[in-house]
């Protein structure tokens, strides 16, 4: 059996959302610490439009903002933060183009609240390259030619690098399953395996 | 090496890695809506839920309380913007429908309203907000709804030159040992490049900044000055980077003038990212067209008698229309030649160029009714094709300036395993899975327009080109670096290239194939002055140039032959003659044949193409043989291709990675277009239905296992300085007709109607 | 998306009373939502679809439940369980093939890793009109206002479970293996835990098909448990491409089976129906049969005998038969 009480605080609430001043400690810790910390009392109705404040980690920098409670991990990287490298192809996870790392897996950055993210490392495009060198997935797209417009190449990228992760990457078939997460309308599909199948074991090696 | 780089052939390129290949992967490419601004203001397009009928009010009070609100436009209070010409008719614009200008109600999706917020959230949810109210009338959809209005093209469209015939059809299918008559179908298709459909406006003054990702970047920029009213030296339009385009960023669609109108008004930079849904409607599309074809032949399968009738849904506001008669009634030796396109009017937007415009649908219909022929004289389709293979075309008997295609056939037949299929169908299975194996004809025009370049050489073999080309996935970045690298003697790794913006030089609009062939031709022409100076400092008694032609700006054609030749050049010696660092040209090229005033023009943004069925007298076409194995599962229907092969033959490969990248996506898009591709309309209301990606369906990886693309070395000295036919769009062509004549080979079943779905198999 | 207030629920409790705030008796319609891996809500949220003015964010209780555990001869998953997680489960994949097949068959690896078995089994329709608010004419999102799918395009749509009111098909793939392995969902709620049969979660739209579930406000799926283990199974699913695409048509399969003999049998189908679709009647008829072929095409006409085709969707009568006849045959052969 599971258990179902694991968690346990005086009113169980965080609200982060309207608590502006308080925000930044209380939500800065990651989720599993979050229920152990001081709650905040549920408070009367605030306004939802008004914009509130977190902290995204991104690629191992923590970054403060105030913003729209609705805003996606998506347009708080693109709008707010500048890192423009995953892009937005649907907005409504059909495509795979905003894919990043959160804690290390794949997940559409359009589907995700910001808010939600907090505490969270979420790794970009931007976040692969070691300085000027080249993470091997993003020198094995280049060496394999796998992509034309470059446009849904970061997510496929990212996408890329967990699937070698997962363990995804041990067969053709198996990379064009667990890749048919990001569409490619250039179709450098065949391209994509390539790299992939080039990068996998200098990343698989560390 | 790879299979990626494949290893050059004669007439070939480096397979040198992309130019623009580290932006890329490093997300630091900045595509339009990449680029930052200064606290902009958010746009939101409300676009209309009827087809047809008039807007009666708004309701805006909602909308316009929510937090962060800016403005709301409507068609009461924006500026009107003038109407330019259609593209189509040697103007700019996608459609002349206008929104915003009158209540009036042409097509589903039209913009009715754009709310402006403080954040890109707060203009989302007020649009949504924002109450239309209506007056409905029933629209008319498609063909065969009543109320649609069918003509000739000829005369409604000037891209539509002529309804190609010659000798006696009517007779010749009359008289012919074999007949045959058959209509074929192709469906509403939508582009759905990965990048949405964004624009930015930034005013400084009365200078009109606007990022957005386009093919035509000089006719972008002077499409919006006309519907501003302002002058085009005061538009500068820049994107480095296009995430994809299919010609549906070739022409000016209405919402860049609005934006800009707005941001104007609010005296703030404005951007839209229109939603994936609002570019099913803001933009282009390919429009569904129905085919008939009458073919006569001889038993010993030489065609004697074609007709091609087309038609083609356009909008009631223009007659756009794709004509693809002209390459079908050319493709194929055949004595008596009859055609006819008509345009049939609808209430829907109007379409546009898609990827291979005429030839899809058009090659389609030609190409399946060839293997429906083949097999009623049971004949093996590639001989089918050998056997009407020219190097004439039969129209007008202008020779082809060359023609690969049976060496293409021959490549890809041995490449593909042609000899192991089985004439009749459902002769071969494995497992659950029927398999068919099927093979078309792949062609497109070569086309080419005047173009424009600026170069710059330094004394230390550092170069610099500019030219607002545009590279859409294209590889141009990469191609326009080497053909200048070759010409000026240097490494490819010491030039870099400046594309897409109209601060530079102006090419033609990056479609139809063309702009390795316009952009290279002018670079190759600009370095070839740049070797005439440096040769005659080294050999001022060789051959004296006019001196004018020395100058910044003026001349193509270079004087002496040393520049043109493959002659090495003594870079550092020539310019410590000349007692000069760098060398910068500015020069322009016109192909032969185009019309005089084909610069001026371009530098308005208008394009003067060349090429095709008629290039000096010739005709200039790229050619292809497209092989698909392709299986049925004999119990669920499901059709899947596991292999596809293509050898292609287009003149000089300027970089045979580009190249093969390019004729693999076009394969694999030819392939979609037959089996996935489709946009739903709900006739009742002409609207488009499966407006999204997870609807409309593309191919994803596990669709592609396996896309061998063969290039053919192919010599042709009769068509541009570069030597280039341009590939962008031949791969696509073709690909349909080969999935259903695998389609038959594995079923028995002809399908003439797109897109191929499981319930329409019956195995 | 309508403004919300965000709040992040730590434990069950908190989450249960801020869900039962809303009130109302329709938790899919609620203003008080949780949101878990947010691929449904999200997306119906940036639609307009759903328009809650609370989001409780739920992921904090993840730790608790997303266990996955193989007691005894049940299996118990926690309804916080990522689809990929439960998917790639080694154990899982050898003793109920038919669950790991049907997750990782559906949406994406990116989706899979995101959303959570609980989230999954209530994802909404992807009915376009019910997804494009500017369709005045949806029951689903207007109750009384008509259905655009009934005679507009709806190859997707269903041809069982439907009514008057509505044709919407459940989009789901994993729910077709728990309601054919007679799993059980445990819903907490205020006042303590219940636990139903799957098969009683969700609702067919009759005349009310905005009410989807029978969820009471306040209450949360914690768990699913599947009695028994069934390694002979199979999830056959059939779409236009390869992968990333909802089922034309799928079938969930389950045999015991000795010498060829059927001992018992599951049978459950999806892209066909508005809701997880349990064809009982159907697989009745292989209790104690001996498997062939022609038994296989009877199980499957009965699965599809009260099916309701529409202009577009005809075929998937047909082709649900050819599905639920493969999927016994692959069953039934398959080296357990």
């Amino acid at each position: 059996m599971s258990d179902k009480s694991s968690s346990s605080n005086a009113s169980g609430f965080n609200r982060r959302a309207f608590m502006a001043a308080a925000a930044g400690t209380a939500v800065a810790a990651p989720l599993t610490a979050r229920a152990a910390g001081p709650a905040a009392t549920p408070s009367a109705a605030q306004d939802p439009q008004l914009p509130v404040d977190l902290t995204l980690r991104v690629n191992g920098q923590n970054r403060q903002l105030n913003l729209d409670a609705r805003t996606t991990v998506l347009d708080a990287l693109r709008e707010r933060l500048g890192f423009t490298g995953s892009k937005k192809g649907c907005d409504h996870g059909q495509c795979g183009a905003c894919t990043v790392l959160i804690d290390g897996r794949r997940v559409l950055s359009c589907l995700t609240l910001a808010l939600v993210a907090q505490g969270h490392e979420i790794t970009t495009i931007e976040g692969l390259a070691d300085g000027d060198k080249l993470h091997p997935m993003q020198q094995a797209f280049i060496d394999q030619d796998a992509f034309q417009c470059g446009y849904c190449t970061p997510g496929q990228i990212v996408s890329a690098v967990a699937c070698v992760k997962e363990g995804h990457a041990n067969s053709d078939d198996d990379i064009r399953e667990y890749m048919s997460g990001n569409i490619c309308r250039c179709a450098a599909y065949p391209n994509i395996v390539a790299a992939i199948k080039q990068a996998a074991p200098e990343i698989l090696k560390g | 090496m790879s299979t990626a780089a494949p290893a050059p052939k004669a007439n070939m390129g480096q397979p040198v890695p992309r130019y623009d290949g580290v932006a890329k992967v490093t997300g630091h490419a900045q595509y339009a809506a990449d680029v930052p601004l200064a606290n902009p203001a958010y746009a939101y397009l409300v676009t209309s839920s009827i087809a047809k009928g008039r807007i009666d009010g708004f309701d805006l009070t909602e909308a316009k309380t929510m937090r962060g609100v800016i403005d709301i436009f409507t068609h009461e209070n924006a500026e009107k913007l003038k109407e330019i010409k259609f593209f189509s008719n040697g103007g700019y614009a996608s459609t002349t429908i206008v929104p915003l200008n009158s209540p009036e109600i042409a097509h589903e999706g039209e913009i009715v309203a754009v709310v402006v917020a403080e954040t890109f959230e707060a203009a989302r949810d007020a649009a949504h907000r924002v109450k239309v109210k209506y007056t409905a009338e029933t629209p008319t959809t498609t063909f065969d709804s009543p109320g649609t209005t069918s003509a000739r093209a000829k005369g409604q469209n000037a891209m539509f030159k002529e309804d190609p015939k010659v000798g006696d059809f009517a007779n010749a299918f009359d008289q012919a040992e074999v007949k045959f008559t058959a209509t074929y179908e192709t469906p509403t298709q939508h582009h759905n490049p990965m990048e949405l459909f964004a624009t930015s406006c930034v005013w400084n003054g009365d200078q009109l900044t606007i990022y957005e990702p386009s093919q035509f970047v000089y006719g972008l920029k002077n499409g919006v000055a006309q519907q501003l009213g302002i002058d085009a030296d005061k538009v500068r339009v820049i994107n480095a980077y296009v995430g994809g385009a299919f010609g549906s960023k070739g022409s000016t669609t209405p919402r860049t003038a609005i934006i800009a109108s707005l941001a104007r008004r609010l005296n703030r930079p404005v951007k839209l990212v229109a939603s994936r849904d609002q570019g099913f409607t803001i933009a282009t599309y390919r429009a569904e067209t129905r085919h008939d074809i009458q073919i006569g032949a001889s038993r010993d399968g030489r065609l004697v008698a074609l007709r091609h009738e087309g038609e083609e849904i356009s909008s009631r506001a223009d007659a756009y229309c794709v004509g693809g008669t002209k390459t079908t009634t050319r493709l194929y030796a055949c004595p008596n030649v009859d055609s006819l396109v008509s345009i049939v009017r609808a209430d829907r937007n109007t379409p546009g160029f898609m990827r291979s415009p005429p030839e899809v649908p058009y090659v389609f219909a030609l190409e399946s009714a060839m293997d429906e022929l083949a097999v009623e004289l049971k004949m093996d389709p590639i001989e089918l094709r050998r056997v009407n293979d020219t190097t004439k075309e039969p129209i007008s008997g202008k020779p082809y300036t060359s023609r690969s295609l049976m060496a293409c056939f021959d490549e890809g037949a041995k490449t593909f395993g042609w000899d192991k299929r089985a004439a009749t169908p459902k002769s071969l299975a494995d497992g659950d899975w029927l398999i068919g194996y099927g093979c078309a004809t792949a062609c497109y025009p070569t086309q080419m327009g005047a173009a424009a370049a600026r170069v710059r050489l330094q004394r230390d073999g550092r170069a610099r080109v500019e030219i607002a080309g545009h590279d859409l996935g294209t590889g141009a970045y990469t191609v326009i670096a080497q053909a200048a690298a070759e010409r000026l003697g240097i490494p490819y790794e010491k030039v870099s290239v400046s594309l897409g913006d109209t601060r530079l030089p102006p090419a033609p609009v990056a479609g139809g194939s063309n702009s390795t062939a316009s952009t290279c031709s002018a670079v190759i022409t600009v370095c070839d002055q740049i070797r005439h100076r440096l040769f005659q400092a080294l050999m001022p008694n060789e051959t004296l140039a006019d001196k004018a032609k020395e100058t910044v700006g003026v001349g193509q054609t270079p004087a002496s032959k040393a520049e043109q030749s493959g002659q090495p050049l003594d870079r550092e010696k020539a310019f410590d003659a000349l007692g000069v660092s760098a060398i910068e040209e500015y020069g322009e090229w016109k192909p032969e044949g185009a019309p005089k005033d084909s610069l001026q023009a371009l530098h308005s943004g208008l394009v003067r193409m060349v090429g095709g069925p008629d290039l000096g007298g010739k005709i200039a076409y790229a050619f292809g043989a497209e092989f698909v194995e392709l299986r049925v599962n004999r119990f669920t229907h499901e059709i899947r291709v596991p292999r596809l092969v293509g050898a292609f033959a287009a003149g000089r490969i300027m970089n045979p990675r580009t190249a093969r990248s390019q004729l693999m996506g076009g394969l694999i898009w030819g392939m979609s277009s037959a089996l996935f591709e489709a946009t739903e309309l709900d006739e009742r209301y002409a609207r488009y239905v499966n407006d999204n990606l997870a609807d409309y369906l593309v191919p994803v990886n596990a669709d592609t296992p396996s896309v061998d693309v063969i290039l053919l070395s192919e010599t042709d000295e009769h068509i541009d300085p570069a030597g280039v036919k341009g590939l962008g769009e031949l791969g696509n062509v073709g690909t349909a007709a080969a999935v259903c004549n695998a389609i038959y080979n594995a079923t028995g079943q002809r399908i003439r109607k797109l897109p191929v779905r499981l319930e329409k198999i019956e195995v | 998306m309508q403004p919300f207030v965000f709040q992040s629920a730590n434990d069950p409790s908190a989450a249960m009373q801020a869900l039962a705030a809303s009130g109302g008796n329709n938790v899919t319609e609620a203003p008080v939502q949780a949101l878990a891996g947010g691929t449904t809500l999200i997306d119906l949220m940036k639609l307009d679809v759903m328009r809650p003015s609370t989001v409780i964010d739920i992921n904090p209780l993840s730790g608790a439940w997303s266990q996955i555990n193989l007691e005894g001869e049940n299996l118990r998953l926690g309804a916080m369980a990522r689809m990929a997680d439960v998917a790639a489960h080694p154990e899982i994949q050898k003793a109920y093939p038919v669950v790991a097949d049907s997750l990782k068959l559906a949406a994406s690896a990116q989706l899979r890793n995101m959303a959570t078995l609980g989230g999954n089994v209530l994802q909404r329709t992807r009915c376009t009109y019910f997804r494009d608010i500017s369709y005045g004419n949806c029951n689903k999102r207007n109750p009384g206002s008509g259905c655009a799918a009934m005679e507009g395009v709806n190859r997707m749509h269903a041809v069982l479970g439907t009514s008057d009111q509505c044709i919407a098909t459940y989009a789901g793939d994993f729910a077709q293996s728990l309601i054919a392995l007679d799993g059980t969902v445990e819903i907490i709620g205020k006042s303590g835990t219940r636990s139903i049969a799957f098969a009683q979660l969700h609702r067919q739209p009759g005349n009310s098909p905005q009410i989807e579930t029978t969820l009471a406000p306040g209450e949360l799926i914690s768990g699913f448990m599947i009695p028994g283990r069934w390694p002979r199974s199979v999830y056959l699913k059939a779409r236009d491409r390869q992968s990333y695409e909802f089922a034309l048509a799928s079938a969930a399969v389950a045999l015991d089976m000795q010498n060829g003999v059927v001992r018992d049998a599951r049978l459950a189908l999806g892209g066909v129906a508005t809701v997880p679709w349990r064809a009982r009647e159907a697989e009745g008829l292989l209790k104690e049969q001996k498997f062939d072929d022609a038994l296989a095409e009877r199980v499957a006409d009965a699965a599809f005998a009260g099916a309701t085709p529409r202009h577009h969707n005809a075929f998937k009568i047909a082709l649900g038969k050819r599905v639920v006849a493969r999927a016994l045959y692959q069953a039934a052969t398959m080296e357990v």
